[in-house]
């Protein structure tokens, strides 16, 4: 059953009301609010009758909202899109490994993913390492928190003080042979015990305790970190293969293409194989990206001949373009004309089908739950002198205990619910997993532990709702911890976010 | 009333023009609506400063006779934990206790002192019709003016005028879309007098426009509308204007974003606008209830403990004050009023706004 409201004057449309859509009530016209509130009374009976008769379809209206094979964000499985990159000369046993999220990244010789862990100040003082300076990242047992993200002080003792944890078994340096020799931007650094580091760019490098297999990246993202987050580990890869005037930046949905002033470039289906037919009108809101007369072909890259008589830019044969209307960076507004779409050297595998796509109010895009329910990220690092993370179930769950439910497990299930799984379901994706946890704990759950919880995990965490969002696309738990959920806390899977540069939140 | 930081400081001989400029402009704008800001009867104003206000004309012995709160975030954990002995404390016991405390409030009594803000002048209007023992009177001397805000933080330092909120939660706003909050008053025959116009709010999706200082906003700037995204922001109600001063009728909830770096909004509830129009700007106050957990999960969010430090303000007690002095909204069950009374203090600049039938 269906309602047509049409109105007969400007301006505005609810239909992406999900109240409207599931009521199967289609807007038809531009209709201001308060022509919507007399649409809606006039149409009382009926309007009362589709409720009634949809009140079942309240629930599913989720499944009318985009589900992630349908999205413009990933790439499937079976796709073969890899970032190109540079080839550099590599000391023996360092290698590329593809990955899933961050493209290609350095890993030693038993495909460990390499990081540094570049110097950062935080509120209270810096720490990490400079570059062509010794290694910070010391076996000095870690015992209390070094007091530099206030307001709180230092000195108070870590949940694993009695534990004898210290920086190097949570990410070990990688060490070079003594007869190691630097080449290229491979440089070797001196360790307090006179053992030889491996640098890259003048930073000591480090494998993840995290990381169980190639291709891994669980220790840290290139995706860009707001400060107060702590001092984070960066991946560390080759140079994507891409001409001057491009930049790859990673984003929640892959390696976003950009141009050097990190505006989006796009590509049309209205395109042929390295032939433009963007033309008169088109031109009014798209530009193609220009080729110097200089360049030459090279791999994924063309220089085709636009018809205007410029040389334009052509990636996997397809014509590029910048959008006349982005009027920020990182856009994914062109994407919103049929037929255009962004470009990634490589996207991220869909994620679980149960997932959906909403609009937020916030302004953009997050992933949800079958619900529609907003999906939250866990974020947390210590405050020790090494920043250890805290966001995963092997570390410590004080810190997430304390803000999802004050120190109370069931108030935490409650407050921010896990997303459940079925135990034995699959993903596409090697971003997620399905992860037995013990709720009571957070920790991973013993095999046949009685309680156990098997529930989706991105990037080998959790993933979580928050209980006070009431409708798809709230995301009222977006922040929610210390330092804006950077630090210790929550913060929403987005997908797209159309005012800031935190587009891509870490 | 409150000094903004954005457009105001430092001008005082610009705002000195500017007030008699508009004076003369709206003298000669009695019988239309002046040109070249009109269009088919609509004029357009975005929001350039905004902050909770806080009446401070009775001096601060008079409203805060305790003295202002003094015990924030800070001063509450270093109360409670003394680093200055032998005993070492955990994370888990300190700060992840305060944390905990803070993103999960209670009503139980604490022992920190709170001090609500007296007085009998407030901002603000008559939400509830009525004239009861506890409301104010505006500083014009209007009875009924219900602002319990005022009690439970007036006395806060963070909140009151030269306190960190208003300065950040300005300089945040001009520099993030987001909060591009805009109304739109149409059906105008006469900006001074109009006894039937429509009120509506929306969302803007584009960058203030500024003269060259960047601290000043310049009427004749264009906003689109966020149709897409900013739907739940668009709401309309009926007003009228009197001798230059716009009321309207109470929207039943409006949303005002409210976002500093992330994501923020408040819902106000019985919202309602009282402006001073001239065809460049609109000043003056909205009023209306806000939801006390909504208030603290916005304080929160927007402003953590470290930045909760700067002024002394602490959610957990603050929590405590809203919960106590909320005067609407009982919760079915429990009886306990939900949300309490307050006003903003704001100003708008003239702009066109562009509807998506007109980009």
């Amino acid at each position: 059953m269906s309602l047509v409201l049409e109105c007969s004057t400007r301006r505005f449309k609810k239909s992406k009301s999900p109240a409207f859509r599931a009521a199967g009530i289609t807007l038809l016209g531009l209709c201001s609010p308060l022509n919507l509130r007399k649409l809606v009374r006039m149409n009382l009976t009926n309007f009362l009758t589709v409720v009634v008769t949809s009140a079942s379809m309240l629930s599913a209206a989720s499944a009318e909202s985009e589900v992630p094979s349908d999205s413009k964000y990933w790439q499937s499985a079976a796709s073969t899109e890899q970032e190109a990159y540079l080839e550099e000369k590599l000391p023996p046993g360092i290698q590329v490994v593809a990955t899933a999220l961050d493209g290609p990244v350095y890993a030693d010789a038993q495909g460990r993913t390499l990081y540094k862990w570049p110097v950062s100040a935080l509120r209270n003082g810096s720490l990490g390492d400079r570059a062509f300076g010794p290694s910070n990242c010391t076996e000095e047992v870690l015992r209390t928190e070094v007091g530099f993200m206030s307001p709180y002080p230092a000195g108070l003792l870590l949940p694993y003080a009695d534990e004898s944890v210290s920086c190097v078994q949570a990410w070990p340096p990688v060490l070079a042979s003594a007869d190691a020799v630097e080449v290229g931007k491979w440089s070797l650094a001196e360790r307090a015990d006179g053992t030889k580091q491996w640098a890259y760019d003048g930073f000591p490098l480090y494998a993840s305790n995290l990381d169980k297999k190639p291709g891994d990246v669980l220790g840290g993202t290139k995706i860009s970190s707001g400060g107060d987050g702590g001092v984070v580990r960066v991946p560390v890869g080759p140079l994507p293969d891409i001409p001057p005037g491009f930049k790859v930046l990673t984003s929640s949905t892959g390696r976003l293409l950009v141009n050097d002033e990190e505006y989006s470039i796009y590509t049309w289906d209205g395109d042929e194989a390295n032939t433009s037919n963007c033309v008169q009108e088109c031109l009014h809101s798209w530009t193609p990206v220009r080729a110097p007369q200089i360049a030459a072909d090279n791999g994924d890259w063309a220089i085709i001949k636009h018809p205007s008589g410029i040389n334009q830019w052509a990636f996997r044969t397809k014509p590029l373009y910048t959008h006349n209307y982005d009027t920020r960076s990182r856009s994914f507004a062109g994407s919103d004309v049929q037929g255009w779409h962004n470009v990634y050297t490589q996207r991220a595998v869909t994620p679980p089908a149960e997932f959906t796509v909403q609009d937020a109010d916030f302004g953009g895009q997050v992933l949800a739950d079958s619900r529609g329910k907003t999906v939250y990220l866990y974020n947390c690092r210590d405050d020790s002198v090494a920043q250890l993370a805290c966001d995963h179930p092997d570390a410590a769950q004080d810190y997430r205990l304390a803000i999802c439910g004050n120190g109370d497990p069931e108030v935490c299930r409650e407050t921010f619910p896990y997303i459940v799984a079925d135990a034995d379901a699959q993903s596409d994706s090697s971003l997620w997993s399905v992860m037995a946890i013990n709720p009571n704990t957070g920790r991973r759950a013993e095999a046949g532990e009685e309680g156990t919880l098997h529930v989706w995990a991105y990037r080998q965490r959790p993933v979580y709702t928050y209980a006070g969002d009431q409708e798809p696309g709230d995301t009222d738990a977006d922040a929610f911890g210390e330092f804006y959920g950077t630090r210790n806390g929550y913060k929403a899977f987005v997908l797209r976010d159309i005012y800031s540069n935190y587009a891509f939140r870490r | 009333m409150t000094h903004f930081w954005a457009g105001t400081t430092g001008s005082g001989v610009r705002s000195l023009a500017l007030f008699f400029t508009t004076l003369a402009v709206a003298g000669a704008a009695t019988a239309e609506l002046p040109k070249p800001y009109q269009k088919d009867g609509r004029i357009g104003y975005v929001l350039t400063d905004k902050a909770w206000v806080i009446y401070e004309g009775d001096g601060l012995e008079a409203q805060c006779p305790q003295g202002l709160n003094a015990s924030g975030v800070r001063q509450q954990f270093a109360e409670l934990f003394p680093m200055d002995g032998d005993q070492e404390w955990t994370v888990k016991e300190t700060r992840l206790m305060r944390e905990g405390r803070m993103w999960h409030p209670e009503t139980s009594e604490e022992s920190f002192p709170y001090h609500d803000a007296q007085g009998e002048i407030a901002y603000g209007l008559n939400l509830d019709g009525k004239v009861d023992a506890d409301d104010f009177m505006n500083p014009d001397g209007v009875a009924g003016v219900d602002n319990q805000l005022q009690r439970a933080i007036g006395c806060t330092p963070g909140w009151r005028s030269d306190g960190q909120f208003v300065h950040f939660e300005s300089l945040f706003a001009i520099g993030h879309s987001y909060n591009r909050w805009m109304i739109e008053i149409s059906g105008v025959d006469d900006l001074v007098n109009d006894d039937d116009v429509t009120v509506t709010t929306y969302r803007g999706l584009d960058d203030l426009f500024t003269d060259a200082t960047g601290d000043g906003f310049i009427a004749g700037g264009t906003q689109r509308v966020d149709a897409r995204w900013g739907e739940n922001f668009i709401e309309e109600t009926k007003g009228k204007i009197v001798d230059g001063v716009l009321t309207t009728e109470p929207i039943k909830k409006a949303r005002v974003p409210w976002a500093m770096r992330f994501v923020g909004y408040y819902d106000v509830l019985d919202f309602q606008l009282k402006l001073n129009l001239t065809a460049e700007t609109a000043e003056g106050i909205f009023a209306g209830y806000v939801n006390a957990e909504q208030w603290t999960n916005r304080l929160n969010r927007n402003w953590g403990s470290h930045h909760q430090s700067y002024g002394t303000v602490s959610a957990a007690s603050e929590y405590r004050a809203m919960r106590r002095l909320a005067d609407a909204y009982p919760d079915p069950e429990t009886g306990e009023n939900t949300a309490i009374s307050g006003a903003a203090e704001i100003k708008l600049t003239q702009v066109y706004i562009l509807h998506p039938d007109e980009e």
